[in-house]
């Protein structure tokens, strides 16, 4: 699976993060998400496809 | 250009702002998303949800800069009014990207994802102590005997500070934001918060000459890498802002979201038992209540967002709380729908300001309403002594919320009891 976080869309609701805190960061400068890394590790991926259901902007997608 | 602005007759901090929230922001925004208000000195209300984020993610065009003294430009922060006399800023609120990103980049790490988990045993047993301390009685104040404590004892535990003194700041930290300048009470209230700036530092002296972990030793040790950015001033704003964000805001969500609950025991039960119910209901009633209802900002130049046209030193007052009733954006904007998804609310702020605390809030906010959901489930809530804030415009909160219910059983050992355990834990932690 890969997932990747629209910066554009993102509004910083940080709920990904407290979904997913392995996969998702908060940028220091406005809480915005962005990913560790593209590939999500197959442990991860109910946490990632959890983390895209709360995102209440659509901001994240994922492939595979 | 002829001036096309709408002008209201608008001022967040008065009894028709408290007696129509949210209401009144509906015929100000079907008009315009942003009005023109000649209170205050005269400043622009965004009620837009769309706009208000346009806005707040300009910051090379909004200025939270609280300068009294002019030695930049002489802006005047996020309190409108400005408050008279106060010539220090209100911490790196009060301040503009890059010294402000210098504050958060030493903050931040105490309040991410994962920071804050370990410090949910501690929410969780303060929560169920408080309701032990009065579970037999069969009455309690949920904001005096619940709401008030949690998130004071767990600040001072991410400042670093000796957790017992929570009492110290408890007072001064909502009596400032609730007392309006026109109270009787309001010279007492200002001292109150000058003994509490002079209390703040005597500990930060204390923390520089024994360094110790938390927020505190971190901004000392920031203090001695670049001591003009982390100045004694800055510093003391910086802790009474941590102390105002993290004792007052989610003392008023959990005080909404309790009287909201007073009526619907069945949504009381379902709130304990629909998984994943919780995390949209605490999104909703962050988003119905807004605890910080907005903030004030400066123009640094005058430009167009949005189709709307500011000038440069123009006055703005970001109003959250009315842009998260806006039907454009949710539907049935003044009701609350536990379930509602997706919530694109700006109750934290949007942008660069956004709260820097917003997962402790959500974090201790479930914790206490769960815990009193379980134990004292059948509460009814005394509608007679339900008293809000005189003022909502800064915070929309409550100063009591009593309740009646069935007696229960202690649980557990005395909430001071409890304190001093955690506050041997963390001390051990240290060492």
């Amino acid at each position: 699976m890969r997932v990747r976080v629209d910066p554009d869309v993102c509004q910083g609701h940080t709920l990904c993060a407290l979904a997913a805190p392995e996969v998702f960061l908060l940028r220091e400068e406005d809480g915005h998400s962005y990913v560790v890394g593209e590939e999500v590790p197959p442990s991860m991926e109910e946490a990632v496809r959890k983390a895209v259901a709360t995102c209440p902007e659509g901001a994240i997608s994922i492939e595979g | 250009m002829a001036d096309e602005r709408v002008v209201v007759a608008f001022d967040q901090h008065s009894p028709d702002y408290k007696a129509g929230f949210p209401e009144i922001g509906h015929p100000m925004r079907s008009k315009c998303p942003v009005a023109w208000s000649e209170e205050n000195g005269g400043y622009w209300v965004v009620t837009g949800r769309e706009l208000i984020g346009q806005l707040a993610k300009r910051p090379d065009l909004l200025s939270n800069d609280h300068d009294p003294t002019g030695k930049r430009r002489g802006y005047r922060g996020i309190t409108i009014p400005a408050p008279e006399g106060r010539t220090t800023r209100g911490g790196f609120l009060e301040m503009d990207p890059p010294e402000q990103l210098e504050y958060r980049r030493v903050l931040n790490p105490f309040l991410s994802p994962a920071a804050i988990e370990r410090w949910r045993p501690m929410v969780s047993e303060l929560s169920e102590a408080c309701l032990d301390e009065v579970v037999e009685s069969g009455e309690l104040d949920f904001v005096d005997d619940l709401a008030n404590v949690v998130p004071a004892v767990l600040t001072m535990g991410l400042l670093g500070l000796p957790l017992l003194d929570w009492v110290h700041y408890c007072e001064p930290a909502h009596a400032t934001v609730y007392t309006p300048p026109q109270s009787p009470d309001y010279p007492r209230v200002i001292d109150l918060s000058i003994q509490m700036a002079f209390r703040l530092a005597g500990e930060l002296e204390r923390v520089k000459a024994d360094p110790r972990p938390g927020m505190v030793g971190a901004l000392v040790e920031a203090q001695r890498a670049d001591p003009e950015t982390f100045n004694d001033e800055d510093l003391v704003g910086t802790l009474l802002l941590l102390i105002g964000g993290g004792f007052d805001t989610t003392t008023a969500l959990t005080s909404h979201a309790l009287h909201w609950l007073d009526t619907r025991p069945g949504e009381r039960r379902r709130l304990l038992e629909e998984p994943g119910l919780l995390d949209t209901a605490t999104e909703e009633f962050v988003r119905f209540a807004t605890p910080a209802q907005g903030g004030g900002r400066t123009i640094t130049t005058d430009c167009e967002v949005g189709g709307h046209r500011f000038g440069a030193g123009d006055r703005v007052w970001m109003a959250y709380g009315l842009a998260n009733h806006d039907p454009d954006a949710f539907f049935d904007p003044d009701e609350i729908v536990l379930d509602r998804f997706p919530n694109r609310h700006a109750a934290f702020g949007l942008g660069v300001h956004r709260c820097i605390g917003s997962n402790l809030a959500r974090m201790s906010f479930k914790t206490m309403v769960v815990e009193a959901l379980r134990r004292v489930p059948d509460y009814r809530v005394r509608q007679d002594g339900v008293v809000r804030y005189e003022d909502i415009g800064t915070i929309n909160g409550y100063r009591h919320l009593p309740a009646s219910f069935t007696p229960g059983r202690r649980q557990g050992p005395p909430l001071d009891e409890v304190i001093g355990r955690w506050q041997r834990t963390l001390d051990g932690e240290q060492a």
